[in-house]
């Protein structure tokens, strides 16, 4: 395995690292969201102080071969603010829970960010030019007397220095009792879904004032309630499908031409469970913490506390591919239990041409699985490679007692050091990785 | 239900080590099975009542959470670990009227004298017997004040009790009746009403601290009070009362959750602490001093209530 990545031998280099060097982190820094633009050149990250942070990869440099272009910082903007629900008491947090991109349609690009309650379609555009040459005003601003007006000039623009604005668009709000945790843009680009823990709102982009509620599974009687919603995503080509994954480790995919209200699935995606590996926490570790299609929509992926799953739609009955995340974790569920850490999310993403998954772990471990040559990878994000162009160094975790020289052993992990989100770039070989308060940026070397 | 399967020990030089349940038919193991069962149920119960958040818990967790005391309860029903002192829901609930029928069964096992035996619960009579946080159920605005006034009136015959403070009429209750034999379930009761009650929730849920004399089980009594969860963080048109419960909860002694699963080798389920229900009482005193305002019951129509914080809130 040594210097064999995923996916025909690719080698992770370092490139970037973001974010406060300190060990102590501040509460707003915590990164909650890390999402790609459709083309890749931007990359978004949202924080639990409810900002949104915006790089922009700088053009490819003709000359400098040997890396892609770095991502700098394009615009920064405070995106959602703490708010107080005066009913129940309790205070509504900030924390950016999802980012989606729209595809570009023009020169500013879109975003819906949201908290747990509110959504928002943020505009961000470029100024870099400015009228200079009024009539009547001057140019700091102030109003010129008229009297003083001799001759008449038509106002040109000239160039400025890049300004970004982000301007809040549409704001969708009240539609969500429960805490909102994922959204989804249709492939029509007209409409979006958000799903909380019990319901789907269905909303079209220009309207703020009302969604439709395509799934609720909210019992009649709350007593009864024994399973939520974790995940919704739309399909990325067929723009009446959509699916939801649940508490339980189950999968519904539904056709919005079916009913209105789709609380009968088209079809269900659950795998039996294993009776040897039967414990206290299989319900909890059988929750799915993620869901992502494939690019091409043939397949999606699940991320349950232990395993990533592939699925192929077209069957229901169990996973394709299962690749095991952490299974020296088996062992410690009571501990996680305790410490909560058993009900940690993380979340999975594909790369552009859907051979290789990746999903996070803990001790800052992030895992790629080739579905091609199924070899798989452990890399760290950590400041220790923090050269550039340094290639990773493989890791690997010692569950038994005999400990390998460079291996690291159960027990010795840091499981406040947990990688949740990580990115795929689009097109290129390009991961963006979140530790706690952190942004990594890996590249493929590029020889 | 549970590692019905093979058994297989905890060793650690063993390479692929799984943490899976030993089965609870093996012998020298069974009690390893009932102690690793006993310290999730606890740590389960620990991170349901001991959270306070600023923010609203998360539903899933909660959800999972529940799940979980469910199934080790169905265990232990089904392992008859219960005592057989389930009363069947005989309580008539017409003198209350329709508002609290849902009501009535959260207070069947007031009804008969602790002496009577009965069968082992059924599943039914036990999910009948629902928190009376349900009533705090429904996007429809309903609130639990009205029905707390007539809490009292649930308590066991022969005598009715009159209208009065339901939360000092409960720790009357308390005292007149015996304790338990168990320290468990007086603990647990008394636990469950203290945070049940500390959700928010209606005063009728002080009702629970009566609870040790019904010998309701441990965990039927806990498992009543779980899904009130639900409620008091969902419920939408529901007024907390956060002034109430921090005089009534500020100061509660929280030694009690320092359990020491080790000292319960013995395979003695039942102990969760070794706290006695005398010791719970005295923590419950001070608080029947408490001048516990009636809340006024009212009915307001949600989208109403939007609109007056809409107002008020200027937006």
């Amino acid at each position: 395995m040594a210097g064999a990545g995923g996916g025909n031998d690719i080698q992770w280099c370092f490139s970037q690292v973001k974010g406060a060097v300190d060990d102590d982190v501040a509460e707003a820094d915590i990164i909650s969201t890390v999402e790609f633009n459709h083309s890749g050149e931007l990359l978004a990250t949202g924080d639990k102080g409810g900002r949104v942070v915006i790089f922009q990869q700088e053009q490819e440099n003709k000359t400098q071969t040997h890396s892609r272009g770095e991502y700098n910082v394009y615009s920064t903007f405070q995106s959602h603010e703490p708010e107080f629900d005066y009913l129940k008491s309790l205070e509504i947090e900030e924390k950016i829970n999802k980012i989606r991109w729209l595809p570009q349609k023009n020169a500013a690009q879109f975003l819906l960010s949201t908290n747990d309650k509110t959504i928002k379609l943020w505009k961000i555009s470029e100024r870099d030019k400015r009228p200079e040459g009024y009539n009547l005003k001057e140019e700091d601003g102030r109003y010129r007397d008229p009297t003083t007006v001799t001759t008449l000039r038509v106002p040109v623009f000239r160039p400025m220095d890049l300004m970004v604005e982000a301007s809040p668009r549409r704001i969708f709000a009240n539609a969500h009792t429960y805490h909102i945790n994922s959204i989804s843009i249709n492939s029509d680009y007209e409409t979006y879904l958000s799903a909380d823990d019990l319901r789907i709102n269905l909303w079209h982009l220009e309207i703020t004032d009302r969604s439709f509620n395509i799934v609720d599974i909210k019992p009649a009687n709350m007593e009864e309630l024994t399973e939520v919603i974790t995940a919704a995503e739309f399909h990325p080509n067929s723009c009446n499908t959509f699916v939801y994954s649940s508490s339980k480790g189950t999968i519904r995919l539904c056709d919005m031409r079916a009913s209105a209200l789709c609380d009968r699935h088209s079809k269900l995606f659950e795998e039996p469970e294993d009776p040897s590996n039967r414990s206290f926490f299989s319900e909890i570790i059988s929750s799915i913490s993620d869901v992502k299609f494939s690019h091409s929509g043939r397949y999606m992926m699940t991320r349950d506390y232990l395993s990533v799953k592939i699925w192929d739609l077209n069957m229901e009955n169990r996973p394709v591919e299962t690749y095991q995340v952490h299974e020296y974790l088996r062992s410690k569920l009571c501990s996680l239990y305790e410490n909560d850490c058993i009900f940690d999310k993380f979340e999975c993403c594909w790369n552009g041409s859907d051979s290789v998954v990746m999903t996070g772990s803990y001790n800052n471990f992030f895992r790629m699985f080739d579905r091609n040559t199924k070899r798989d990878i452990t890399l760290e994000a950590s400041r220790e490679n923090n050269k550039p162009r340094t290639v990773l160094k493989p890791r690997k975790v010692c569950a038994s007692g005999k400990r390998k020289k460079d291996e690291i052993s159960v027990d010795s992990l840091d499981f406040n050091k947990k990688i949740l989100h990580t990115a795929w770039h689009p097109k290129e070989n390009i991961i963006a990785v979140a530790t706690t308060n952190n942004l990594y940026i890996f590249q493929d070397k590029v020889n | 239900m549970l590692g019905k399967g093979g058994k297989r020990k905890f060793d650690e030089h063993e390479d692929g080590l799984e943490g899976k349940v030993v089965s609870p038919t093996d012998g020298p193991s069974k009690v390893s099975y009932t102690l690793q069962r006993q310290t999730i149920f606890n740590i389960s119960l620990m991170k349901l009542y001991n959270h306070r958040p600023l923010t609203e818990p998360s539903l899933q967790k909660t959800v999972l959470i529940n799940n979980m005391l469910r199934r080790i309860q169905e265990e232990l029903k089904q392992e008859g670990s219960l005592r057989p002192v389930f009363i069947t829901t005989s309580q008539p609930a017409d003198t209350l009227g329709d508002d609290y029928r849902e009501a009535q069964p959260a207070f069947s096992h007031l009804a008969s004298s602790p002496a009577h035996p009965a069968d082992l619960v059924n599943t039914t009579s036990l999910e009948s017997c629902l928190t009376p946080a349900s009533l705090l159920e429904d996007d429809t605005f309903c609130t639990s004040q009205a029905v707390q006034p007539n809490g009292p009136t649930k308590l066991p015959p022969p005598t009715v009790q009159p209208e009065k403070d339901s939360f000092s009429s409960a720790l009357d209750e308390i005292e007149e009746l015996c304790p338990t034999p168990t320290s468990t379930e007086a603990v647990a009761t008394a636990v469950a009403a203290i945070d049940s009650s500390k959700e928010g929730s209606s005063e009728s849920n002080i009702q629970k601290p009566e609870g040790p004399q019904e010998s309701r089980t441990t965990d039927s009594k806990l498992m009543d009070s779980l899904p009130g969860n639900f409620e008091i963080t969902t419920s939408t048109g529901f007024l907390t009362d956060l002034t109430l419960d921090d005089i009534l909860f500020a100061d509660i002694d929280t030694s009690m959750y320092d359990f020491d699963p080790c000292t319960s080798a013995t395979g003695a389920a039942s102990k969760m602490a070794p706290v006695s229900a005398d010791d719970l009482l005295k923590t419950l005193a001070p608080y029947s001093s408490q001048p516990v305002a009636p809340n006024q019951p009212f009915k307001m129509d949600l989208t109403e209530l939007d609109h007056i914080m809409e107002v008020l809130v200027g937006s």
